[in-house]
């Protein structure tokens, strides 16, 4: 007990500290994450047990010429960059309406992020519903309205199936940059719009020099989180269109998804992760220094 | 320049009336001073002369044209808030031009009015700087720059002073005081502290739940404040008060309380008659004389000794009042004072309205 007593004066009582905590760190995300990585250089297929060991690179160099791989990879890249173009148009548009104080804002900030709440398989299979070529809801509205002439298989047209899969990804996932940007916009002083206003600044020149200079920060964070889930989360499309038709739809991470569990095919499907990982560690990284948030606001 | 006419100007949120019809005119370079408690509706009078709040009724007229219909960047004023409001992302340069940029001056022209008033207010050297990285005082600087380099008609100013420390404080209100006799433009000035009103205003509103309570030049209002309201708003320590009646005597009339007996020279008739009031002393007004020529008796409380003067607590009967003494007072408590005050100097007021009697 004596030798603890002295060992705490010590500095290096505070790594001892921490060890706990970092075996944790280690155990559940480093090694999962290391040995998730580990497979895309080996050979797994349950399917073929006895096929095993260190293939090097070969997965890499098979995704290389893999021409769903390409497929994937471009639309995810259009699916996400969509998406969040529309969330982060639709979020801001909803926060300054929110942001007005007029009677019953408080109730729609909490009708507004309903569709936030609902899970994904949820508004999935809803929206699945709604556009139903059979008994679609839209479907029978638009055709009433005469922007149609008959019902329309939105999900089974290669043509319309990655617009509308963007539109309820849209549709679900606005009220987080609604939410986020609100108390952005909340923060920002009201003195800043009144001199404005008495400086002869119009709308459009308050939103550009006052209130997106304001809400960057906010903005940034809220894009990268965005983003990496979007990347990583395939169930909207594998509830909407499982990658289809054909692959008009394929996304990096149902890709991965499907040639894992449905393939069982665990060392490719790895090695596609990997990539993600890495695609998304440079986007974010870039994405911080184009938007400079981290050098604090006002000194950029 | 210009004058600023405000005619029976009314505000209300729903039914909830924050402003009953106010009248202030102001003289061409003249500098108001609207001065109250939170609350009293100064702020909100100031939005409206700005036009960043609507009016319920009545009417603003600057320089003799009425600007109900314009929008504030029509108006030909410039306004410095409490919070400074400087462009976070603009440098300090730009800061002070946005205004003259969002009317197409041009960007020589600009530079130029920039750096005028930079020179004026003694910030050139931070021009180039983001109002991140400036102190208050700095912040407090360019915010006037940006006001002054419009050269508007009107200046309005939002308690501009009440985010800097005491100091600072100090010396910026000499700055606008220096400001305004150098630019001499009308200013409307914002603010709950009565020692800037004094020092500040060619004319003071004295605002309290919508309502003025007076409006005039500072020294009135400090010596012949109108209400009751008025006379412990202004003045630090606040004007004593002492409950008491009114005796007609050969002389005027003669106030009586307990230990109190002073005789006040009158021209008004009607304040003869026998009736409660309440007297007003100004502290300062209170000296030390003998026994035998005392109008006031007390029992010294507590003395405080500030350095310049000593401020005596002193119970009379029933009251408490604070006499400012020269420094070397040498009274202790417990022991008997006798003080006495020029009659001309007191105030009367009537105990139910609070409104100041003649006399």
């Amino acid at each position: 007990m004596r030798a603890l007593g002295e060992l705490s004066e010590t500095r290096y009582w505070m790594y001892l500290l921490l060890l706990p905590s970092l075996a944790l760190i280690l155990l559940v995300i480093a090694y999962p994450t290391l040995y998730g990585m580990a497979i895309s250089f080996r050979e797994m297929r349950l399917t073929r047990p006895g096929l095993d060991g260190w293939v090097g690179f070969k997965h890499y160099l098979a995704m290389w010429s893999d021409p769903v791989f390409w497929i994937a990879l471009k639309n995810t890249v259009v699916w996400v960059a969509a998406a969040v173009v529309l969330e982060l148009s639709l979020g801001l548009l909803a926060a300054t309406a929110l942001n007005r104080d007029l009677p019953g804002t408080k109730i729609f900030a909490v009708l507004i992020l309903l569709p936030y709440f609902l899970p994904n398989v949820v508004a999935g299979h809803m929206w699945a519903l709604l556009l139903d070529p059979r008994l679609g809801v839209i479907n029978d509205l638009l055709v009433r309205l005469g922007v149609l002439q008959a019902y329309k298989a939105w999900f089974a047209d290669p043509n319309t199936a990655l617009a509308a899969t963007i539109l309820v990804e849209a549709w679900h996932g606005f009220p987080f940059f609604a939410l986020l940007l609100l108390a952005g916009l909340k923060g920002i002083p009201e003195d800043l719009y009144r001199a404005a206003a008495v400086d002869g600044a119009g709308l459009a020149a308050q939103l550009r020099l006052i209130t997106l200079p304001m809400l960057k920060t906010v903005i940034a964070a809220a894009v990268i989180l965005r983003v990496i889930g979007l990347v990583n989360s395939p169930d909207l499309l594998l509830i909407l269109t499982g990658g289809g038709p054909g692959d008009a739809t394929q996304v990096l991470s149902l890709y991965a998804f499907q040639t894992a569990y449905k393939e069982f095919n665990f060392g490719y499907a790895s090695a596609l992760s990997v990539v993600m990982f890495v695609t998304l560690m440079i986007f974010a990284a870039g994405y911080i220094r184009i938007s400079r948030i981290t050098k604090g606001q006002g000194d950029d | 320049m210009a004058t600023l006419s405000i005619r029976d100007v009314r505000k209300s949120y729903g039914s909830v009336q924050v402003l009953h019809g106010v009248d202030i005119e102001l003289e061409d370079g003249g500098f108001l001073v609207l001065l109250g408690p939170s609350g009293c509706g100064k702020s909100t009078l100031l939005n409206m002369i700005a036009g960043l709040d609507d009016t319920s009724g009545g009417d603003i007229l600057i320089g003799g044209r009425s600007v109900l219909d314009l929008a504030p960047k029509d108006r030909n004023i410039a306004m410095v808030f409490q919070s400074y409001a400087l462009y976070p992302t603009m440098s300090v340069a730009r800061n002070i031009g946005f205004g003259l940029e969002m009317r197409g001056v041009g960007a020589d022209q600009r530079t130029r009015a920039v750096e005028d008033a930079a020179r004026m207010l003694q910030i050139s050297h931070l021009l180039d700087r983001r109002p991140a990285n400036l102190s208050g005082g700095q912040r407090q600087r360019v915010a006037m720059g940006r006001a002054i380099v419009r050269d508007p008609e009107l200046f309005l100013f939002d308690e501009p002073l009440s985010n800097l420390d005491a100091k600072l404080r100090v010396e910026m209100r000499t700055e606008i005081k220096r400001l305004h006799e150098r630019l001499g433009t009308s200013i409307v000035y914002v603010t709950h502290d009565q020692i800037e009103a004094m020092t500040l205003g060619t004319k003071v509103a004295v605002m309290k739940s919508g309502y003025i309570q007076q409006l005039g030049d500072p020294r009135t209002i400090y010596e012949r404040p109108a209400n009751m309201f008025v006379a412990s708003f202004i003045g630090s320590p606040a004007m004593n008060f002492l409950a008491g009646r009114l005796v007609p005597d050969s002389e005027g009339v003669l106030f009586q309380a307990s230990g109190v007996s002073i005789v006040l020279p009158t021209r008004n008739r009607q304040v003869g008659s026998e009736r409660p009031v309440m007297l007003g002393i100004r502290p300062e007004e209170l000296r030390t004389v003998a026994e035998n020529r005392a109008s006031i008796i007390g029992e010294i409380d507590v003395v405080e000794p500030t350095g310049p003067e000593t401020m005596v607590t002193v119970q009379v009967g029933e009251n408490a009042i604070i006499a400012r003494l020269p420094p070397r007072f040498a009274g202790r408590r417990k022991e008997p004072i006798f003080l006495a005050v020029d009659p001309a100097s007191v105030n009367l007021f009537d105990p139910d309205s609070e409104q100041r009697i003649d006399i």
